[in-house]
């Protein structure tokens, strides 16, 4: 049974209050990883080391967030003892903010790839690392649009973007190894290449931990390290 | 599979006969005009601890009152419906009431200690049976004192008045009282909701300690004490049963929106 979790409806005012404040820091938390994606994105088109600089030094505000929140779980579960949707909620938010941080680490290696003069020469894969990550950014816009609303269904349609995202990886990662070998001498830079690209592919994987986490929200149900078809066929049997 | 959490659960909705302590069929109840129980059917493992939760005037105690026929006291309760302990139905005509209370004991919100000593609280129910045999009945009372974990702090003061102690004491000496008659069932009605907390954990491993022997009926206000101490909790509102699941699932994922408005202290 799919039930939305409406938070502003406890009988204590305040306990409404601390819950929309959970749900809004992780949003807002998301918002800004998304941002600092958006700003990689543009600082690798442009060779823009000093946009490089500042995602990175933006890492460490992540880093707070990502604490303050857990902080506040923390403090929730031992003071208001939650149940239900609201025990549910507390470890949704508590989960996601881990992989919003990680999303956060794995854009401060993207980003250095910039800082540290370590783009890719070729044109063909700079452009195809550039389209993979427009499309990482819509994920991502997508997975956190789908745990404002709580919504089921966006987030597992969001869930199916990332097997196009691993597609496209897959192919680059077969150019890029196959331009490696022409040119041996310098491994290190193209090591640097290959750690960006997995770090944009972690990401679309990150946002689908995510989705799990909201169907999970409105479920209860736990759907995690199920392929797409089978995680439908369940939701479908509970319905 | 490796299987790192063992929490077991039975389906209460199917429980065998061996499985259960008390079976509720159809059981309607009305004080006077006022129809407080609603057609309720359960059936209640043995050995488990087992809550009912609600709001009050929900017809939680009422409930838990008819597992041992107190609602007979009151002039004007009418009920039908059965429910069966032990294989006959307590709600027939013939049933011995007394003997009925002795298998299925009951403890009260406020601890209710009798003006006389400790030793013979807790006797006094085997003397109402007729048993005087002084080496039997001290066996009694220091094998209930043990199983109410208050042994220790009353054996050399046998028999000074049972007020002296503190209401945690008198709480665990009523069960005590309840425990030396051997019941099969204890009816716990918010036994701890005039206690501290600490003295509350206390009475809550005891129950837990007592499970093995006898089976647990608790009503409780206090819901994160219905899921700390109980196997299974049952939710009413307004006379009716609305949930009855095991406490993980209940507290977890209840089926019924009204339940999880109500755990979750939302407006119903």
């Amino acid at each position: 049974m799919v039930r939305q979790v409406a938070l502003n409806t406890h009988i204590s005012g305040k306990f409404n209050t601390e819950l929309e404040n959970l749900r809004n820091s992780v949003l807002t938390m998301g918002g800004e990883v998304e941002l600092q994606l958006v700003d990689t994105l543009k600082a690798i088109q442009q060779n823009n080391a000093g946009l490089a600089e500042k995602v990175i030094l933006n890492d460490l505000k992540i880093n707070n967030m990502e604490m303050q929140i857990d902080e506040e779980c923390l403090r929730i579960i031992a003071k208001r003892h939650p149940t239900a949707s609201d025990l549910r909620l507390v470890m949704m938010v508590s989960k996601a903010i881990t992989d919003i941080e990680r999303m956060g680490d794995e854009i401060e290696r993207i980003a250095r790839l910039v800082t540290k003069n370590k783009l890719p020469a070729s044109e063909t894969i700079k452009s195809s690392m550039l389209l993979i990550g427009e499309r990482v950014v819509q994920m991502m816009r997508g997975t956190f649009d789908a745990l404002a609303r709580q919504d089921e269904n966006s987030a597992l349609e969001v869930y199916d973007q990332d097997n196009r995202i691993d597609a496209e990886y897959k192919k680059l990662l077969k150019y890029t190894t196959e331009e490696m070998q022409k040119s041996t001498d310098d491994m290190q830079d193209w090591l640097e290449v290959l750690w960006a690209l997995r770090s944009l592919e972690r990401i679309g994987d990150r946002c689908k931990n995510i989705c799990e986490y909201v169907v999970y929200l409105s479920r209860g149900t736990d759907v995690r390290h199920a392929p797409l078809e089978n995680i439908q066929q369940k939701l479908k049997h509970l319905s | 599979m490796l299987k790192l959490f063992e929490h077991e659960t039975l389906d209460v909705q199917n429980l065998s006969e061996e499985e259960t302590a008390i079976r509720v069929e159809k059981l309607n109840l009305q004080f006077g005009q006022k129809h407080v129980l609603h057609n309720i059917s359960m059936r209640i493992p043995k050995n488990r601890i087992t809550s009912l939760i609600g709001q009050s005037g929900c017809g939680k105690s009422t409930l838990i009152s008819c597992f041992n026929r107190m609602n007979d006291l009151a002039p004007d309760c009418r009920y039908d419906g059965s429910i069966f302990i032990g294989g006959r139905d307590i709600n027939r005509r013939k049933e011995n009431v007394s003997q009925l209370r002795t298998q299925v004991g009951m403890v009260f919100q406020r601890p209710n200690p009798f003006p006389m000593s400790i030793y013979d609280n807790v006797c006094y129910g085997l003397r109402l049976q007729g048993i005087r045999v002084r080496r039997y009945l001290d066996d009694a009372v220091e094998q209930s004192l043990k199983d109410a974990a208050l042994w220790e702090e009353v054996k050399d003061r046998l028999f000074e008045s049972a007020h002296i102690l503190s209401g945690g004491q008198q709480q665990r000496l009523v069960i005590a009282r309840a425990l030396a008659l051997k019941p099969d069932i204890l009816l716990l009605d918010e036994p701890t909701s005039a206690l501290d907390p600490l003295t509350t954990l206390f009475i809550e491993e005891l129950m837990a300690s007592l499970k093995k022997r006898c089976t647990i009926v608790i009503v409780t206000h206090n819901m994160q004490q219905a899921a700390r101490v109980s196997d299974y909790t049952a939710f009413l509102h307004q006379g009716k049963l609305i949930e009855y699941a095991d406490s993980d699932t209940l507290f977890t994922m209840p089926e019924h929106k009204q339940t999880e408005d109500y755990i979750t202290g939302r407006y119903g």
